[in-house]
């Protein structure tokens, strides 16, 4: 396989399957988050900034796959 | 009242540090030409008496009233110090550079005193006299903003220059087309985003070499517009600080004091202290991102350069107030991942680089997020700003325009989003590698003494 069509196919389907990771990631948080609040209203601001902190953490992951394919994007054609 | 004097305190060891430099310097050079080892120590004493004079001027004149002395003082010192740089020049047959860097070195170490005091780093006598409400750190904040500003310029012309650099390395293969592969990097970013002032300004004046240094730079640029706006914000907001405050103070107000808040609950009591920088890295990185939504502007932080620059004055902070606090032993145990037990030792041959990895990949993962996520927004826009105009090309205007225009706007609406959340995870992020570096034993008890 051509090294530009590898990219070409494999960058796009590695964010994707980044994006599944940290999808489910903040899946989980927000779960448990609203469980959380549910049970617990009184905690929401400080629940808030712990959750958003999280969701920072687990969309990084996908932030990685895209700056990765910002940086190799120009070598594809 | 010996902590009356702040400036000349931080004067005096400003020169202090200036003479040891200059010292080293000098030592440093001396050997091979001990001609520039001369001049750096003359520039070094011509700025010193400056010094010494300007402050004995100051004293006379804010002492009182028409002093003969003060005369005296001017002539003196307009006489030895830059009759004694024209001399030197002139006749001494010194080399101008080594002067320049003697007489620039206590300008040097005031400069950069006065940045660490800002920071909130400077001698207790100093930092203790520094006004800690709430009201006023609005205040506080946007001076280290400035320094970050400046630093910010400073590492970022650094950058632009790596990267771009390493790009023509590789796509070259030679050293001729290297001018060629900048040329279509730079084509590469342009069709990425939307054109904003600068580079219509650069497509209707060819040649022009302010305009053309200023769209190679736009990152600056805007980074500087962003800055400027937010100072004339906090400027006019606390410009007349009232107890009973109008709307614009108001508003201010509680924009600060809930983001000290957010930060507070993560940090406990010693938010006080570096809630400048904190405060000032969000409301900065607030107003650079929705700049971008302005037609015409440019989000800066749409560029890897000045992420990397923020993420680095972070980093280089967070370790700056690691060793501070812990001491050098403190710090290399809190990286060894503070071994008590025989396990803990013999494991260290594994953390140590771990802890290491992890203490170098922040900077990299905070320049990162805050890069993707906005560049993403960016490109989404323009993406769909590229369909319209499309479809525009194809003649299908009444088709076309309302639906895109509607599907961008609500695209802004999330990128209003998206900048606020960013800036909030930056600085919170921040705080929370502050935290991790921090002694805390109060707080982790209150949090034990919480979950039982």
């Amino acid at each position: 396989m051509l090294f530009p069509a590898a990219l070409g196919l494999g960058l796009p389907l590695g964010i994707g399957l980044a994006a599944i990771g940290s999808g489910i990631g903040i899946g989980f948080l927000g779960k448990g988050a609203m469980e959380a609040m549910g049970r617990q209203p009184e905690i929401l601001p400080k629940l808030q900034v712990a959750m958003i902190i999280g969701f920072g953490f687990a969309e990084a992951l996908t932030i990685y796959a895209f700056v990765t394919m910002f940086f190799l994007q120009g070598r594809i054609g | 009242m010996d902590q009356a004097r702040p400036g000349r305190d931080i004067l005096d060891r400003a020169l202090r540090a200036s003479w040891i430099a200059a010292l080293a310097l000098a030592a440093a050079v001396a050997p091979g030409r001990p001609r520039d080892a001369a001049a750096i120590l003359a520039g070094q004493l011509l700025a010193f008496l400056h010094f010494i004079f300007l402050r004995k001027i100051v004293k006379l004149f804010t002492e009182g009233g028409r002093d003969p002395r003060l005369a005296l003082a001017i002539g003196a010192k307009v006489v030895l110090v830059y009759g004694g740089l024209a001399g030197l020049i002139t006749l001494g047959g010194v080399r101008y550079v080594p002067l320049c860097v003697g007489f620039a070195l206590p300008f040097l170490t005031l400069f950069l005193k006065s940045i660490m005091l800002a920071l909130g780093a400077g001698p207790a006598s100093l930092t203790a006299r520094r006004a800690t409400e709430t009201a006023r750190s609005f205040g506080n904040a946007a001076k280290p903003a400035v320094f970050l500003l400046l630093l910010g310029a400073a590492v970022l012309l650094a950058f632009s220059a790596l990267p771009g650099a390493a790009l023509a390395d590789e796509a070259a293969h030679g050293a001729p087309a290297a001018q060629e592969a900048t040329a279509t990097h730079h084509a590469e970013e342009g069709a990425a985003e939307l054109p904003n002032w600068l580079v219509i300004l650069h497509d209707f004046n060819p040649g022009n070499p302010v305009i053309d240094w200023l769209e190679k730079n736009q990152v600056i640029v805007f980074a500087w517009i962003a800055g400027l706006l937010f100072l004339l914000v906090s400027w006019l907001a606390m410009r007349k600080p009232k107890m009973v405050p109008g709307p614009f103070q108001n508003g201010v107000e509680w924009m600060v004091e809930s983001m000290e808040e957010v930060c507070g609950g993560l940090l406990g009591p010693q938010i006080d202290k570096h809630f400048p920088l904190i405060g000032a890295l969000f409301f900065y990185i607030l107003t650079i991102n929705m700049l971008g939504i302005i037609p015409g502007m440019k989000s800066a932080t749409s560029s890897l350069d000045l992420t990397l620059a923020l993420a680095l004055i972070t980093f280089l902070y967070v370790q700056f107030w690691g060793i501070r606090n812990l001491g050098i032993l403190g710090y290399l145990d809190h990286l060894a991942g503070s071994p008590r037990d025989a396990i803990g030792w013999a494991m260290l041959p594994v953390m140590l680089p771990v802890h290491i990895l992890g203490e170098l990949a922040k900077p990299v993962s905070l320049s990162c997020r805050l890069f993707g996520n906005i560049f993403g927004e960016d490109t989404l826009i323009v993406v769909f700003v590229g369909a319209t105009a499309l479809l525009i090309k194809a003649s299908l205007v009444a088709l076309a325009v309302p639906p895109m225009a509607g599907i961008t706007a609500l695209f802004m609406m999330l990128q209003t989003l998206t900048s606020i959340v960013q800036a909030l995870i930056f600085s919170l992020l921040a705080t929370v590698y502050l935290y991790m570096m921090l002694p805390h034993e109060a707080h982790a008890h209150e949090e034990a003494h919480e979950t039982h």
